[in-house]
């Protein structure tokens, strides 16, 4: 199962030294090339048809269905329709900050695949402290949500990115300390190590996922991801029916596209840690080289999962969500992390 | 029998007897106040004079027990203008008394009853925007429907239609004005909710001042949508130019409910006597019409709580699909229907009536399960429970005191509903209740819109069943009208109909022609939404915007 990281793959496949370094840093960039598009791919995937697909089940209804087999070329239009609309750039806005915070949402996202093993070999590097590093950044994306809504020079933006850090301090520390609670049973951040450490079976035919291992921090991690992602009941920084768009209220054409994208990406990334910490990874039936096929349908389930509690679970008010998220969400997951450690330490 | 209604102490009211209203008791009561009575085919008029208004209203209110100012009508003669306040009491609507306040030509002025009754605030502001008549002692008189810098009074007589109302942007109000923040109040944001904004249903714009999240003052801007209904219906024939205006009011799915307003002012104006036949098929009708405009209703708070079209809103739109397919078949029509004419309806059921029988009561089968499903994904869910209860909260007092009507008050707990309290149409024949909530919160509003619906499936099975067994030689839809009709001059008449919305009512005044010569809607949206900024101070936005959404108003109706 455990194979080279990436670009040690690549650089033996097209034949050069993989010992040297300017040979690394090149097949480093093609790597990251790769796992971006593949992203990417899935992003175009699930934003212009799988989630309008996947609202319409719920919703009784049938979506694109015109466009191609299965609406599909909505895809191609949709991007076309998008990226051709004129920039409309608001009188006001504080300009480098503006512009930026598209970037910024839509690429720390991206720059936590750079850990995340997809299986079948598809690994870009895996430093020992490759957890910590993908809720690192993660959480940069808040960064861009500030910036986009405080640069943007309106008050539904400001309210947005507001209720957006308010909402991510108080989820991301549930997160991160329930993600501590899998780290107690590996020992280690790194992501191989964790993945590896699920290989095991736990019951029967069961593995053992830490999902089931310890299914009372995988709900609590999947309902601080909701928030985390910005999904309902915790959609609260966008919230269209109450502030417009929140932080995106103001943005059109390529930079609502990489603000949307972002929100995809970061969608994906959260199933992503979901797999690997809880789900085992690439781990599934079939022969080792069917990995990236078991990694991508953990992370699309996990969307699926998103867009099932948006079409079907109502929006909780910004003080609930605090409430929630201190009062609630972080007392269990100190309980959760607490009980973890002193059944693993009595055990082993 | 169900339609009983739980009497109320009435032995304090001054003028109440066993067959109705004694006006000259009331008149006592007010003395020398009254000047002159005039007789108004709804209720006695008592004329007063116009610096005296709130002294005999608050006498009317506290001694006499009128609590309930259902309209103001503000109106121009040759001689003079004229304010009406249509008075009626919550406990029985039958009890009715305007009072009418004339004043001079030249200057036209009289005291505000806006501290009587709190929703006389806009009512007032509408008769001051559309008619110039000056309300002394008015917390806020200005325009309400027309723009801040209009040109005279479009329902005066004097008003020329073909003077330009040309505005440099400059003269407009500024709306970001407010913006600045004050030395003493800078905790303060000012935020312009509509009226281009997903929640405001339609062209509302909300002016906020916020603390936080939090509301600190809100005040509803309304006149985006004003098509000057009142006056097209005052250029219309009573006979046929009329009736496809109100459904236009609440364009929404209540166009039946809202036909009938006319009808029945129109009828009773002209005593005309509508078949029993007739009434049947209206009363049906009208109720398909309640359960569409309430699914509507349901379906678009969700989408406000939930967030985005989300399932609940699609299902309920699936299910209000059936009922308008019904309609579509009964009168032709999906959304303008035009179906009632004075005297009854414009054609029997569609034929075969059997498959119109089966298709309808299909829908009524179905409907205990769809609602049970509802149940199970709005009431049910502990998020929206904590989302709804106790926020918004209308208390049944300040219900009243802003006139608000239907739903809303019934989610107060004020039991008031006209089909049982008036009753018309076919309604007192029928096995139905009136339903309330005592909550006054979001919740309750909702709720009582959805426990409505059982109760309109319950009238409509009833007047399917009569329906199927009524004689074939006795199928009278329509009562003998004259063609054109002229009711005799100067009839006055105030009659109102329990819309989707609540009480929705008609002022018409005939001057003896073909055409009104006052056609005053009341609205009952208009009064809802006056209740919206006591419902939301201090709550936070998402609160309100729910509220908004409870309160189900369609701007359409509220700036006619």
């Amino acid at each position: 199962m455990q194979s080279a990281p990436l670009p040690e793959t690549l650089a033996n496949l097209v034949g050069l030294d993989p010992n040297s370094t300017p040979v690394m840093i090149l097949m480093s960039l093609v790597g990251a090339a790769l796992i971006g598009t593949l992203m990417m791919t899935n992003t175009a995937l699930a934003g212009p048809w799988a989630k309008r697909k996947i609202t319409a089940a719920f919703t009784d209804r049938i979506a694109v269905n015109r466009i191609g087999p299965y609406g599909l070329f909505i895809i191609v239009a949709d991007a076309v329709r998008l990226l051709s609309k004129e920039l409309i750039v608001p009188d006001g806005v504080d300009r480098p900050a503006w512009d930026l915070a598209p970037l910024v949402i839509a690429s720390t996202a991206l720059l936590g695949f750079a850990v995340v093993p997809m299986g079948s070999g598809i690994h870009l590097a895996d430093p020992e402290v490759g957890l910590a590093y993908v809720f690192a950044t993660a959480s940069m994306a808040s960064v861009g949500l500030v910036m986009a809504g405080y640069a943007s020079n309106n008050k539904y933006s400001f309210l947005g990115g507001l209720r957006a850090v308010a909402q991510n301090v108080a989820y991301e520390i549930p997160l991160i300390l329930t993600g501590a609670s899998v780290v107690i049973f590996t020992g280690s951040l790194q992501m191989s190590e964790i993945v590896a450490a699920q290989q095991q079976t736990l019951i029967g035919p069961l593995p053992s996922w830490y999902a089931f291992v310890n299914p009372f921090a995988f709900v609590l991690f999947m309902i601080a991801n909701l928030a985390e992602v910005g999904r309902n009941p915790f959609d609260i920084p966008e919230a269209p029916t109450e502030i417009v768009a929140g932080y995106q209220t103001e943005y059109s054409s390529v930079y609502f596209v990489l603000v949307y994208l972002g929100e995809f990406i970061h969608i994906f990334l959260g199933g992503a840690i979901i797999a690997t910490i809880f789900l085992g990874g690439p781990a599934g039936p079939g022969p080792a080289s069917l990995g990236i096929v078991w990694f991508f349908i953990k992370i699309w389930g996990v969307f699926l999962f998103t867009q099932w509690a948006r079409s079907a679970v109502p929006r909780v008010r910004i003080d609930q969500l605090i409430e929630i998220g201190w009062k609630g969400m972080l007392v269990l997951s100190l309980a959760n992390l607490l009980l973890t450690a002193v059944i693993v330490g009595v055990i082993a | 029998m169900s339609l009983e209604k739980p009497t109320p102490d009435t032995a304090a009211e001054v003028g109440v007897t066993e067959d109705g209203l004694d006006y000259d008791a009331l008149a006592d009561l007010l003395g020398g106040h009254v000047l002159d009575r005039e007789e108004h085919v709804n209720a006695e008029g008592f004329v007063i004079r116009p610096d005296e208004v709130q002294a005999v209203l608050s006498t009317l209110k506290n001694e006499a027990g009128f609590d309930h100012c259902a309209c103001v009508t503000a109106q121009e003669y040759d001689d003079r203008y004229e304010s009406i306040y249509h008075l009626r009491k919550f406990d029985d609507p039958t009890q009715e008394l305007s009072v009418i306040v004339p004043s001079p030509k030249d200057d036209p002025h009289n005291e505000s009853a806006a501290r009587v009754y709190s929703t006389a605030d806009w009512h007032e502001r509408e008769a001051y925007d559309l008619v110039g008549i000056n309300y002394d002692d008015h917390p806020d008189l200005r325009r309400i429907l027309l723009p801040e810098t209009w040109q005279g009074h479009p329902l005066s007589q004097d008003f020329n239609q073909d003077q330009p109302q040309i505005v440099t942007l400059r003269e407009n109000a500024n709306p970001l004005e407010a913006d600045h923040r004050s030395e003493d109040d800078s905790d303060t944001m000012f935020v312009n909710i509509g009226p281009h904004h997903p929640a405001t249903h339609g062209v509302l714009h909300v002016k906020t001042v916020l603390d936080g999240e939090q509301i600190a003052d809100l005040e509803p801007d309304i006149g985006y949508l004003h098509r000057c209904e009142e006056q097209m219906c005052q250029q219309g024939t009573y006979r046929h130019q009329i009736m496809p205006y109100p459904d236009r009011w609440d364009y929404v799915s209540a166009g039946i409910l809202n036909e009938w307003a006319y009808a029945r002012a129109a009828e009773d104006l002209a005593d005309i006597e509508v078949p029993e036949y007739a009434q049947v098929i209206r009363t049906m009708s009208a109720e398909l019409c309640r359960i569409a405009a309430h699914m509507l209703a349901l379906g678009t708070f969700a989408l406000d709580v939930f967030g985005d079209f989300t399932a609940i809103f699609q299902y309920a739109f699936r299910d209000r699909e059936v009922v308008q397919n019904i309609l579509e078949d009964l009168t032709g029509q999906r959304l303008m229907f035009n179906y009632l004419r004075l005297g009854g309806v414009a054609w029997d059921l569609p034929e075969p009536r059997e498959e119109f029988f089966e298709k309808t009561r299909d829908f009524l089968d179905d409907l205990p399960h769809k609602l049970e499903e509802y149940h199970d994904l709005i009431t049910g869910n502990e998020i929206f429970q904590m989302r709804c209860v106790d926020t918004g909260v209308l208390s049944p007092e300040e219900a009243k005191q802003y006139g608000a009507t239907g739903p809303v008050a019934r989610g107060s707990g004020v039991d008031y509903d006209l089909r049982r309290d008036d009753p018309y149409g076919y309604y007192d024949e029928l096995d139905w209740n009136v339903v309330t909530e005592e909550g006054g919160d979001n919740f309750s509003r909702v709720l009582v819109r959805m426990r409505e619906v059982e109760e309109s499936a319950r009238i409509i099975e009833q007047c399917i069943d009569l329906l199927e067994q009524w004689p074939e030689d006795e199928r009278e839809i329509q009562a003998n009208v004259p063609r054109t009709l002229r009711p005799d001059p100067d009839t006055e008449i105030y009659r109102a109909v329990e819309g989707a919305k609540g009480e929705l009512g008609i002022y018409i005044r005939s001057d003896g022609t073909d055409k009104p010569a006052r056609f005053k809607i009341r609205s009952p949206c208009f009064s809802n939404l006056q209740t919206l900024p006591e419902m939301s101070q201090g709550e936070y936005v998402p609160d309100m915007v729910a509220s908004l959404g409870s309160l189900d108003i369609v701007l359409g109706e509220v700036d006619r």
